[in-house]
């Protein structure tokens, strides 16, 4: 403990450099302004703003991306509160009870409990992340190719289980995902696998023109021939102040959402999406009065504004500890780091402290910065959705373009983008989940790596994942969840999803 | 049941969809063979990519057989799909001229053709923002964060 103690002052030492400071700053701004953007939700802000990355210090990079990730998930609530527009998928479930509040002219407590349980789960998921991240670190050091491939099998079958929508179409985006994470020369043996004798693809296909074409220009798609912004409203800061009995009925939702919102965080899958609607689903089955939801109660806001924030923050921890994105923000993330040579994985706290403590002490700070930034602040955040959409879409189209060109200042990045973003399109006019077709990508050579090393090493027995006890277990675990997840598809029973209420997909 | 989900005649959106995912199944089965699939034991190149597509052609079959109470196509509106269309087609003429006469004057045709002829805004506003942005954004990206953007043959 006092060793994390240590470090954790050592952490603030290096994120209270005037630099790292200015950088956080700027990364919860933007985050703000992109989560309240329909159309720029933290993945494509995060994927847009990655090339920028590339001349700055690993540090400032990682911290810069992150604020724009939980900046994003704070400033996503404001528009759903205010106008009933996610600005990014994980608020969905805030339009509902917030807006609500906002018809009975309750909008500053609504914005006030939305800041305030973002900013408590934010706190607490940052100290569950430095608690757990090493702790989980020095464990993963036992892991070998077989436990690895055990893991990465546990992450799909949680993310089918756990996914929003229809169990199958996950399961059928997930191996989409994997596929194209074939595309490109297999290491192992060099084979250039589906290129189409286009030299790029031997490269394989990025995650940043995969996730900018899925959910940034997909979205632009979906809404093209949209009319002007509804009419906004502005609260005051005297107006933002919540009652007393406000706080004392949002207390335990946000205490419940943050716990909640860590634990499923740290599992893949679009964390923060599931976690919003489960935990929106728990404080409905919690309530005395579960019709007052959807009727502007303040625990419909507290609640899954807090789970979101901390399974943001959860998400940081395998991603930290293992090297394993939980989704497709923390793969670009990891891709961040590795753009500056820095290897993600069991080793990166020990070899980098720096970089792991002064990460989580910015957040911190960043926690503090955004809380200050989305109460009296609001009004001037709320102008920027003055702006016409019609000036808006075609601006973040360029900026799309620009963002893909400058990774590898190719324009094959840019087709990629176009190609997903029809895909993306197509895909969810017919109600499937955009999340794991990301994940899967970034997981697809991770998982063929790993199962032909394990095989490598036992000279092609598959003995080696039930002679391996954490493999083994993880395997059993994997099992059980298919189990769980097929049980309804053949008893007709209710899963999870039909209990809190989330029986249409999860659109990303 | 919303309106759209009401019992029609027709093929249902899931069977399409599960339908087109098998068909992609059969093709990256097809592409695959030219990679040695190797054994059990041993895996080459082609064994994950062949698990893969047979994993994807049983899931799509699966939603296509289970997807018999999921909406109609006829049912499906697609109100957005012509200014779609139109925006993707500007993108991909973008993207071409991209490295052909450089970033900024691409942009600045791009924003001007959605501002000028799609969203029919004034002539000095279409101007203005498509000029501001294009310059900005390469002054921002290009000069401040040093990444190399494309220039067209006569220098910009």
């Amino acid at each position: 403990m006092v060793e994390t103690l240590n470090s954790l002052m050592h952490g603030f030492a290096v994120a209270f450099q005037p630099e790292v400071m200015m950088y956080a700053f700027f990364g919860c701004i933007i985050g703000t302004l992109v989560g309240m953007m329909p159309g720029l939700g933290p993945l494509a802000g995060i994927s847009l703003l990655l090339p920028a990355t590339f001349g700055l210090n690993p540090i400032i990079a990682i911290v810069l991306l992150a604020g724009v990730y939980y900046g994003a998930m704070y400033g996503g609530s404001t528009t759903s509160i205010l106008m009933r527009i996610p600005g990014e998928a994980a608020s969905v479930m805030t339009c509902v009870d917030g807006y609500a509040m906002t018809q009975q002219g309750r909008a500053g407590p609504a914005l006030a409990i939305a800041a305030i349980g973002s900013f408590v789960a934010g706190t607490l998921g940052v100290l569950g992340l430095m608690l757990l991240a090493p702790t989980l670190a020095s464990f993963a050091l036992r892991f070998g190719p077989p436990e690895y491939t055990a893991l990465l099998l546990v992450g799909l079958f949680v993310l089918a289980y756990m996914s929003g929508g229809s169990m199958l179409k996950t399961l059928a985006m997930a191996v989409f995902g994997l596929l194209l994470g074939m595309i490109g020369i297999d290491v192992m043996s060099g084979y250039t696998r589906f290129s189409f004798g286009i030299t790029e693809l031997g490269d394989g296909v990025g995650i940043v023109p995969v996730a900018v074409g899925l959910f940034g220009i997909s979205e632009i798609l979906m809404t093209a021939g949209q009319s002007d912004p509804p009419k906004v409203q502005r609260p005051t800061l005297r107006q933002l102040v919540p009652t007393a009995s406000d706080l004392r009925q949002s207390a335990g939702p946000i205490a419940r959402g943050s716990l909640l919102g860590f634990m499923i965080g740290i599992i893949p899958g679009s964390a923060h999406v599931i976690s919003s609607f489960v935990s929106y689903g728990l404080e409905r089955r919690l309530s005395k009065h579960p019709e007052r939801f959807g009727n502007g109660a303040i625990e419909g806001v507290a609640g899954p504004e807090s789970a979101n924030n901390a399974a943001a923050t959860g998400a940081f921890v395998p991603m930290l500890a293992l090297g394993i994105p939980t989704g497709p923000v923390t793969a670009v993330m990891l891709a961040a780091i590795m753009v500056h040579g820095i290897l993600p994985g069991p080793m990166l706290i020990e070899q980098q402290p720096e970089l792991f403590w002064g990460f989580v002490a910015s957040m911190y700070v960043g926690n503090v910065v955004l809380l200050i930034l989305n109460l009296p602040m609001v009004g001037v955040f709320v102008s920027l959705l003055r702006i016409p959409y019609a000036y808006l879409y075609p601006c973040i189209l360029a900026f799309c373009i620009l963002g893909c060109y400058s990774v590898s200042n190719s324009t094959m990045d840019v087709w990629i983008m176009l190609v997903m973003g029809v895909v993306g399109y197509a895909l969810r006019k017919f109600g499937f989940d955009l999340a794991p077709v990301a994940l899967g990508l970034v997981l697809g050579p991770m998982l063929e790596l790993s199962l032909r090393q394990a095989l490598a090493m036992s000279g092609g027995d598959y003995g080696i994942f039930l002679d391996r006890p954490i493999a083994l277990t993880m395997l059993g675990f994997a099992m059980l969840l298919l189990l769980f997840a097929v049980k309804p598809l053949i008893f007709k029973g209710k899963d999870w999803r039909s209990k809190v209420g989330l029986d249409e997909p999860a659109d990303s | 049941m919303t309106e759209s989900q009401q019992p029609q005649g027709g093929l249902r959106s899931d069977q399409v969809s599960g339908l087109i995912l098998f068909a992609l199944a059969l093709y990256v089965g097809w592409l695959n063979r030219e990679f040695p699939v190797g054994s059990l034991a041993e895996p080459g190149p082609g064994y994950v990519p062949m698990l893969l597509a047979i994993g994807l052609g049983l899931i799509g079959l699966l939603i296509a057989v289970f997807g018999s109470r999921s909406s109609a196509v006829s049912g499906m509106a697609w109100p957005e799909a012509t200014r779609a269309l139109v925006i993707m087609t500007a993108c991909v003429l973008a993207t071409f001229a991209l490295e052909r006469i450089g970033y900024r004057i691409t942009v600045v045709a791009l924003l001007v053709f959605f501002f000028g002829v799609i969203e029919r805004k004034s002539w000095w506003m279409t101007a203005t923002v498509a000029v501001t942005f294009s310059l900005a954004s390469h002054y921002v990206v290009g000069v401040l964060l040093k990444v190399p953007l494309p220039r067209g043959p006569w220098g910009f």
